[in-house]
């Protein structure tokens, strides 16, 4: 029990890769609670506390920080994506966006931090697509390359007592990677020929993150701050020619 | 005229991009070198067009020390030295022959030491005259992600990057800036190589649509010329760069700027 007498809040931890990351948190015996938007919902693990709390929204992060107390862990998971180019996003899709994905973790950041104990650790959840883009997904990368930039931030300004550090995962088989999928004329080709592009010849799962999450809010990862830990299958690892694929 | 009055070695001068760069440095009025193993190099013909060919073997100490005597009797200083020999061996690590490492290591990274080294006395005499000296390495775009089946060049293009690094901190201070152009694909001997090599598809494409195919997963929908190259060595050369050092420039199209492409 790796995290056994530590507090968590996860947010975002209702599916996905957030929900992945509270099952290994309550698994490596961490008492963890979870926010999103709306009242609590059906289904939440067995243990895991809920606030309902917009993370975009500074007022209710603030109300979240105070009926949280003290953590000793900090997941920044919850976000949104658009996929749109720069050209065809309006300004409800950048408040959405930027909304969420940055001044969420600005404002989670911001309350948390000054309760936080010593040896306290922040990981929040960027992209690969922070540094090589993914197309029609302007907004998003953007908004991941402000998380790796801000994760930076605060290991450098908070660093003998908090640690901070962000996960870049690559594809992960969540309904929104088998939704991309739909929309191929040829769902099987395009499944197989993603496959073929990973070294690992499988795609993520939330579990692959929640274990790199798990290490990181460790008392193992003492040393571990400042950086992006990319876990993608070796997807990044390769040129997007890939001619053996042609 | 952006490089008059400088004196420029650029080994594989004779071969696809080697040549682009020695002709671009002539046209900028520099007095080039075109160090090369043959007249002929890569390339099928010889064209005369103005440079002084070296007979260079780029792993042999003693062709470098000799290349080096030779520009300093003729010139007596060198502002320009482009390190753009190359082999490429199309191979995983495993089908690798420990000869075909070492060689592949001896030319792309080896020869870079070895060339640079000796030049380094000519090339102070070069900044001492008031304006930066340059030498641009060849690194690729291979040395930050990889190419299937490429595996010795990766490492050496790797090698070649913290090289750069590495001589842009010691001879920063003497006047003399390092820096790395890393290229995609570039339409070259060795690309044409590659094609008709283990690269050629497993689809029973030809090349020319192989060709088609690789130009379509650019954002710029083609691959780059030498040209394309030497525009930027030129910059990295001339005086206008005299704050550039220790930097990798990519230039690839945007190739490596995006993220593997789901095929819908």
């Amino acid at each position: 029990m790796r995290l056994a007498g530590k507090r968590a809040l996860v947010t975002g931890g209702r599916q996905g890769i957030g929900r992945g990351i509270v099952e290994a948190f309550l698994a490596e015996g961490a008492e963890v609670m979870t926010c999103g938007r709306g009242p609590q919902p059906d289904g939440l693990p067995e243990g895991c506390g809920w606030q309902s709390a917009d993370v975009s929204n500074p007022a209710q992060v603030t109300a979240l920080a105070q009926a949280a107390g003290a953590i000793d862990i900090l997941v920044n998971n919850a976000g949104v994506q658009v996929e749109k180019t720069v050209a065809d996003s309006s300004d409800a899709d950048w408040d959405l966006v930027i909304g969420a994905n940055c001044r969420g973790v600005f404002n989670t950041c911001r309350a948390f931090i000054p309760q936080m104990p010593k040896g306290a650790s922040i990981i929040n959840i960027g992209s690969i697509s922070a540094r090589v883009a993914d197309p029609s997904m302007a907004l998003y990368n953007a908004s991941k390359a402000f998380v790796h930039g801000l994760t930076r931030s605060i290991a450098v300004d908070h660093g003998p007592d908090i640690r901070c550090n962000a996960i870049c995962p690559g594809w992960i088989e969540t309904g929104m990677l088998e939704a991309g999928f739909d929309l191929s004329e040829n769902p099987e080709a395009a499944r197989k020929d993603a496959l073929a592009r990973h070294a690992t010849r499988r795609f993520g799962k939330p579990a692959d993150i929640a274990a790199m999450a798990v290490w990181l809010a460790s008392d193992e990862a003492g040393f571990a701050t400042g950086q992006m830990f990319t876990v993608d299958g070796g997807m990044t690892a390769a040129s997007p020619i890939n001619t053996g694929l042609f | 005229m952006m490089l008059e009055g400088k004196t420029a070695l650029v080994t594989g001068g004779r071969g696809g991009i080697g040549r682009a760069i020695v002709a671009r440095f002539l046209r900028e009025g520099a007095r080039v070198y075109a160090a090369d193993l043959t007249l002929q190099g890569s390339l099928a013909a010889h064209d005369d067009d103005g440079s002084h060919f070296i007979k260079l073997d780029v792993t042999r100490e003693a062709d470098a020390i000799a290349a080096m005597a030779q520009v300093g009797e003729e010139a007596g200083k060198l502002d320009i030295l482009v390190n753009a020999a190359g082999i490429e061996i199309e191979k995983t690590i495993e089908e690798t022959s420990l000869e075909e490492w070492n060689l592949s290591f001896a030319v792309n990274a080896t020869g870079t030491f070895l060339t640079s080294k000796y030049a380094l006395p000519l090339m102070r005499k070069a900044a001492a005259g008031g304006t930066s000296a340059s030498i641009i390495n060849f690194g690729s775009y291979d040395g930050f992600i990889a190419d299937p089946g490429l595996a010795a060049y990766c490492a050496t293009k790797g090698a070649v990057h913290a090289l750069t690094r590495a001589m842009a901190c010691d001879h920063g201070p003497e006047g003399i800036r390092v820096n790395a152009i890393c290229p995609g694909y570039v339409d070259t001997p060795m690309l044409q190589s590659f094609f008709t090599g283990d690269g050629s598809g497993g689809g029973g494409k030809t090349i020319d649509q192989l060709q088609q195919a690789v130009r379509d997963v650019h954002p710029m929908r083609t691959y780059g010329t030498p040209e394309d190259i030497a525009n930027l060595v030129n910059w990295l050369a001339s005086d206008e760069a005299r704050y550039a050092s220790g930097q990798l420039w990519v230039l690839d199209g945007g190739l490596s700027a995006q993220v593997q492409q789901m095929k819908l």
